[in-house]
């Protein structure tokens, strides 16, 4: 009885050990740049994995953050993110009641339109939308990124809000109507506030999606001073071409803030990233 | 209090705004694109109206379209074939620890998941780099030094680093999503296998398995879409070189509008990438949708 106990403690110590050494593999990389990134950009080339034990240089992190416009860039993603963020999980709130309880014709296209906007590759619009957002001079602008933004990130918040909606009793809403309530006071504080659980995880979902955002930020702004923090890691590779240490502390201050977010709201974000498969 | 929820005044404030923007950012865009896939528009300057000649060309005269799609079904056979399993193997594992234990692997696996994909892609084109990449260095650590390469411009290696990249993204979503759909899995079915004599091979084989069928085929249908989708990861790392071999259909309609001077030719690859997209949504679909059915 005794031995089998031991086993069993020295099995489940192997396997935790095990699936601890996999996950440390797994976030390896990042530590690896974080290591490379205290360096001084000549020490780079030597043979060693990790190396420990040095005068760490934080003051590659100073030229990054400066010299990186991680402050200008980190502004602009804050406004156009935000935006976008605020208006999406407005939309699609209002889009998902339509579509679940409301009665209307042409319900159903819109439902199936939906649905179809979760397999549109962002991509196919890139190409027309340099035409056709010229038109109205949206091109190089933050109001020409946000747009899409909200467009792209619609299907997938208004599935999540659907899904959520189905579950609040409807005697809710109408006994509001009853005790004469209007159509904003109901959707505003007797569904919105049934709904909180899913308006968390569409807020984040939104904001961490179009924060890490690139191919359209890269392909509509032109203009330095209007452009989004992912670019500041192409801007010194470019610049700094040579500059490794450098070019690392800028990935690592880049990869911060979503980290951030995610460790504040890992619950939410989880959450989140199955919604969609749920509703498959 | 029927009548009330099917107020015009009502669905069209709350629908209409969401509508209106996706008419505007999604469906007019595809619509120019259709336009100008018909053209022979360099992007300024004059142009012609040439009916479907882009389309013949790039399905008979334009291997770097084949060769696309070939990588994306690579691609997607080497996420269901081995990624998948993979993650639902430690899934698996990780629903039978202790919970706090169990929860803070789980934090860690998806990190990179929440990770920009420029970070990611800047990530591993370092871990690449022949001259300070880690991977070379580790290699020779380990005595493998013959295997050391410059990996994203070998032509041997190129394909498989930048899946490798993509994998390696990807795994925490596929453990999460298998995950979440083992916890759904009710106890009592799993313990009356195990009752009736059953092995954990055969209670996951034929019992649990099973039962998550409808979880497995969403994922297989995220991984399609995705797989067909990317872009970012290989215009970051390869642009699609060397010569063409990791092209991916994104990046060659991209390349071919901005960098080639193709516009048009452009905007008829994106016709067909937003075709392909859709209707292999709904193959996938429908080929899932009977399997289970049919046994």
């Amino acid at each position: 009885m005794e031995n089998r106990r031991l086993a069993a403690a020295i099995g489940k110590g192997i396997l935790y050990t095990l699936l601890a050494i996999l996950a440390l593999l797994q976030v390896f990389p990042l530590l690896w740049v974080f290591d490379y990134s205290l360096q001084k950009s000549g020490d780079l080339f030597g043979p060693e994995i990790l190396r420990l034990g040095f005068a760490p240089q934080w003051g590659n992190y100073a030229r990054a953050f400066i010299d990186g416009k991680i402050p200008r860039y980190s502004l602009n993603s804050a406004i156009v993110v935000s935006a976008a963020t605020i208006v999406s999980t407005l939309l699609s709130f209002c889009l998902a009641y339509a579509i679940t309880r409301m009665r209307w014709k042409l319900k159903f296209v819109a439902a199936f339109a939906v649905t179809l906007g979760m397999v549109i590759p962002i991509h196919t619009t890139l190409l027309p939308n340099f035409i056709w957002f010229n038109v109205f001079k949206l091109i190089d602008t933050h109001l020409g990124l946000i747009i899409p933004y909200i467009a792209f990130t619609l299907s997938f918040n208004t599935l999540v809000y659907s899904g959520q909606i189905r579950t609040i009793p409807i005697s809710m809403e109408e006994s509001a109507f009853i005790d004469g309530a209007s159509w904003p006071r109901i959707l505003w504080s007797v569904v919105a506030p049934m709904a909180a659980p899913a308006t968390i995880t569409v807020g984040v979902m939104t904001f961490l999606n179009n924060w890490n955002e690139f191919i359209m930020a890269n392909t509509y702004l032109a203009t330095d001073e209007l452009r989004t923090l992912p670019f500041s890691i192409i801007k010194f590779q470019g610049e700094y071409s040579s500059d490794y240490a450098v070019q690392f502390a800028c990935m690592f201050l880049v990869a911060l803030p979503p980290l951030a977010l995610y460790f504040i709201f890992s619950k939410q974000i989880m959450a989140g990233a199955t919604a969609g498969a749920i509703k498959g | 209090m029927k009548g009330l929820f099917s107020n015009r005044v009502v669905v069209a404030f709350l629908a209409l705004p969401a509508i209106a923007l996706v008419v505007f950012a999604m469906v007019v865009p595809i619509g120019f694109s259709a336009y100008f896939s018909a053209t022979d528009w360099a992007g300024f300057g004059k142009f012609h109206m040439v009916g479907l000649d882009n389309y013949k060309e790039i399905l008979t005269a334009d291997p770097v379209f084949w060769r696309s799609l070939l990588n994306a079904l690579i691609l997607m056979a080497i996420t269901i074939f081995i990624q998948n399993p993979a993650a639902f193997a430690l899934a698996a594992v990780l629903s039978h620890v202790g919970e706090r234990f169990s929860r803070s692997m789980r934090t860690i696996y998806f990190i990179p998941a929440v990770l920009s994909l420029v970070v990611v892609s800047k990530l591993w084109v370092s871990i690449f780099n022949p001259t300070y990449g880690i991977l070379n260095k580790v290699l020779s650590v380990a005595g493998l030094k013959g295997l050391a390469t410059s990996w994203l411009s070998n032509p041997h290696t190129a394909l498989g680093s930048v899946i490798w990249i993509i994998i390696w993204q990807g795994f925490g979503w596929a453990l999460l999503f298998y995950y979440t759909g083992l916890m759904t899995v009710p106890k009592e079915i799993e313990e009356a296998a195990r009752v009736d004599g059953a092995g954990w091979f055969q209670t996951y084989t034929r019992i649990v398995i099973p039962y998550l069928f409808p979880v497995i085929s969403a994922v297989i249908v995220i991984d399609v879409i995705s797989c067909l989708k990317q872009m970012e990861m290989i215009f970051l790392s390869t642009a699609g070189g060397p010569g063409q071999l990791t092209q991916f259909i994104a990046v060659y309609l991209y390349q071919k509008a901005f960098v080639a001077g193709q516009y048009g030719y452009g905007n008829a690859l994106s016709v067909l990438f937003v075709i392909t997209a859709v209707g292999l949504t709904i193959l996938v679909q429908r080929l899932l949708r009977t399997a289970p059915e049919g046994r």
